[in-house]
């Protein structure tokens, strides 16, 4: 449609952000996953530490299971595509019933796993989804603004979470910049353009970034 | 239709995918629940479906000028055709309505009409929906697939196509738009109707509306965008029930209505769809006058029939009607979605007493009608058919004329003893075919 309102544009950057986080930390907690089964089996606590989450978890089992499939854990991957299906389904006259249907079907998806016996090759799955709803955003969301502003939320949430996870300088540069290209799209009005200018400034002078992760999510936190 | 049938799990696979669902509260907490389809379609023939066409714009217009009556001159009453008391003492009658015209008069736009087939095929009007029927969206998306899953089904069958739908919606909208957007206003995605709200939304081109993206300034209704401008709205289709609609001007304790929205549209400048106050004429009492009605506006008989339908107010209706009880299903004339239907047979001897004395302390509050044993219809149960009770809502729009969409919304019980075919009593849904040929 096009016209939005300040509501709708919180839902717009907010689905992107959830969709994102669902998909790098799948990403994640599988490289985890990966040395925890090899090398160190409390591995986990560095994941809760790196993703800022409570290390509310039993021990490796536990975390393994829960953090994935358990809905009732709100940091739960499981969690946070609920997040993102709350944001998606009052956007369909913004996003078009196909682009809904990807997040409908990786919902349906994981609530279909979580109760099924544990395996974690259904998470490629959600994968898929998860892309081909990103494919769908580029054809079927008509409004620049609107798309640009669903990425504008998955771009901050990649920059954030890449910090986070201590990623080489190389590979924030070039998410930093992809970050940067998307805000260039957006209306002054549409963001915090003073903690943006801020964050860009912290950005070129390197250092610790992690502590600038505050600055960064002021940039679309309405003032 | 035997590939149609064979694709029936994964349709309704797609309708999941889609997320065509209804919302319902048990125990006070929202639940999701997929509406389940059943490809075999309900089939009206060409002139079937003329003839009801005839009969629903016939009762819709009266209805239109009913709720003009009753709201201007009241002539009707003066004329003695339908008692006061059952105007001034409905709870759909809005004083704050009274005296006012909506934009070229019209006050129910989307009507739904509940009807039945006899087993002599004869069809039976049940219910007027004049407020906020909903449900054209479940038919609408349903043929879509239907028409994916078997192309040869719709080769071989001549079907009217019903993707008008959004297009009839929005020049109904467009009829009477003041000037600015269309707008639906939804009181939220946990509405049991939620899926419909977004979807017509998308399909007519609407912005979809929350009742927060909305405010009043000088008798004008504006929605506020993400610039912070004031965006003019001309029309708004609501899905908020009369109500909680305006809390300055009904119940002030809603928190889903647009505070003084109501004074935006007696003023001229914004239109609402249905019209506020439209209950007056869908109160299951006023429908044992609608027959009347058409001869009083329309000085036509009318083309469909009433269900044989009895006045609790009319005392010796009322005593005949007690005295038959065993016969007759007694509605309480508030009440929708099935509640509120209480089948004489069915009660027991203290729970017919029970009844007997709360129709008589509050006569005007219920109706008895003859039970009509209406035809079965067959759905797939566990692969196989049987045969279940089924209802039509056929919708029917009013803009620059009075149009009956060719399809409708066919509900069905899935229990085999049950009368009840309202979704939210477990139900399913059916298309509903016209054919063209």
């Amino acid at each position: 449609m096009g016209i939005i309102s300040l509501e709708k544009q919180d839902h717009l950057f907010w689905l992107g952000r959830y969709c994102e986080r669902v998909y790098t930390t799948i990403h994640t907690f599988l490289l985890g996953y990966d040395r925890m089964l090899d090398d160190d089996s409390t591995d986990y606590k560095s994941i809760c530490k790196i993703l800022d989450i409570p290390d509310i978890y039993k021990d490796e089992a536990d975390f393994i299971k829960t953090y994935v499939y358990d809905g009732n854990d709100v940091n739960s991957i499981f969690s946070n595509l609920k997040r993102a299906y709350d944001n998606a389904i009052v956007l369909r006259d913004e996003i078009s019933s196909v682009s809904l249907s990807y997040i409908q079907m990786a919902l349906d998806a994981m609530e279909e796993y979580s109760k099924e016996p544990f395996s974690l090759l259904q998470l490629q799955r959600i994968l898929d989804l998860l892309l081909a709803f990103w494919g769908s955003v580029d054809v079927y969301v008509f409004s620049d603004n609107s798309r640009d502003i669903i990425k504008g939320g998955r771009s901050l949430e990649r920059l954030d979470l890449c910090i986070r996870l201590g990623y080489p300088a190389k590979r924030l540069t070039r998410e930093f910049h992809m970050f940067e290209t998307r805000m260039h799209r957006l209306s002054a009005q549409q963001y915090n353009a003073e903690a943006y200018q801020q964050f860009c400034s912290a950005f070129q002078k390197s250092g610790d970034l992690k502590k600038h992760l505050v600055l960064l999510n002021q940039i679309f936190v309405r003032r | 239709m035997q590939n149609l049938v064979e694709h029936t799990g994964k349709i309704n696979e797609l309708l999941a995918r889609y997320g065509v669902k209804f919302g319902i509260y048990k125990e006070h907490v929202f639940h999701e629940q997929l509406f389940p389809f059943d490809p075999l379609p309900r089939v009206i023939s060409k002139e079937e479906f003329s003839l009801l066409e005839k009969g629903l714009v016939q009762r819709v217009d009266a209805l239109n000028a009913f709720l003009r009556d009753i709201y201007g001159g009241k002539q009707i009453l003066k004329d003695k055709v339908i008692p006061e008391e059952f105007i001034f003492s409905s709870k759909g009658f809005l004083p704050q309505c009274d005296g006012f015209m909506p934009p070229k008069g019209i006050y129910s736009h989307i009507s739904g009409i509940d009807l039945v087939q006899a087993k002599d095929k004869t069809w039976y009007i049940l219910e007027d929906n004049l407020r906020i029927p909903s449900g054209a969206s479940y038919p609408l998306i349903a043929r879509k697939l239907c028409r994916l899953a078997s192309p040869e089904t719709f080769t071989k069958n001549h079907v009217e196509t019903n993707k008008n739908y959004p297009v009839l919606l929005r020049a109904v909208m467009d009829n009477v738009n003041t000037g600015g957007l269309n707008v639906i206003l939804t009181p939220g995605r946990y509405n049991a109707a939620f899926f419909e709200h977004s979807y017509l939304a998308e399909k007519t081109n609407s912005v979809l509306a929350m009742n927060s993206d909305l405010f009043v300034d000088n008798n004008n209704l504006f929605y506020r965008d993400n610039s912070g401008a004031a965006q003019r709205v001309g029309a708004v289709y609501r899905r908020i029930s009369d109500e909680f609609i305006d809390p300055m001007n009904f119940l002030p304790e809603s928190l889903i209505g647009v505070p003084n929205i109501l004074t935006a549209y007696r003023s001229g400048n914004v239109a609402i769809i249905n019209a506020p106050g439209n209950g007056v004429a869908d109160d299951k009492g006023i429908y044992y006058f609608v027959p009347a009605m058409i001869k009083y506006y329309l000085a036509e008989d009318p083309i469909l029939n009433n269900a044989p339908t009895y006045l609790m107010f009319d005392a010796k209706q009322r005593k005949q009607s007690l005295a038959r009880m065993d016969e007759l299903v007694f509605k309480d004339v508030s009440e929708a979605g099935g509640y509120g239907v209480v089948f004489g047979r069915e009660l027991t001897p203290d729970k017919k007493t029970e009844l007997a004395e709360l129709i008589a302390s509050q006569p005007r509050r219920f109706v008895a009608q003859e039970i009509i044993d209406f035809i079965d219809l067959p759905i797939l149960d566990g692969g196989k058919q049987v045969l279940r009770k089924a209802d039509l809502r056929a919708f029917v729009l009013a803009g620059a004329t009075t149009q009956v969409w060719p399809c409708g919304l066919t509900r069905f019980s899935r229990n085999p003893t049950s009368f009840i075919v309202n979704s939210s009593q477990g139900g399913g849904f059916k298309d509903t075919w016209v054919l063209s040929l």
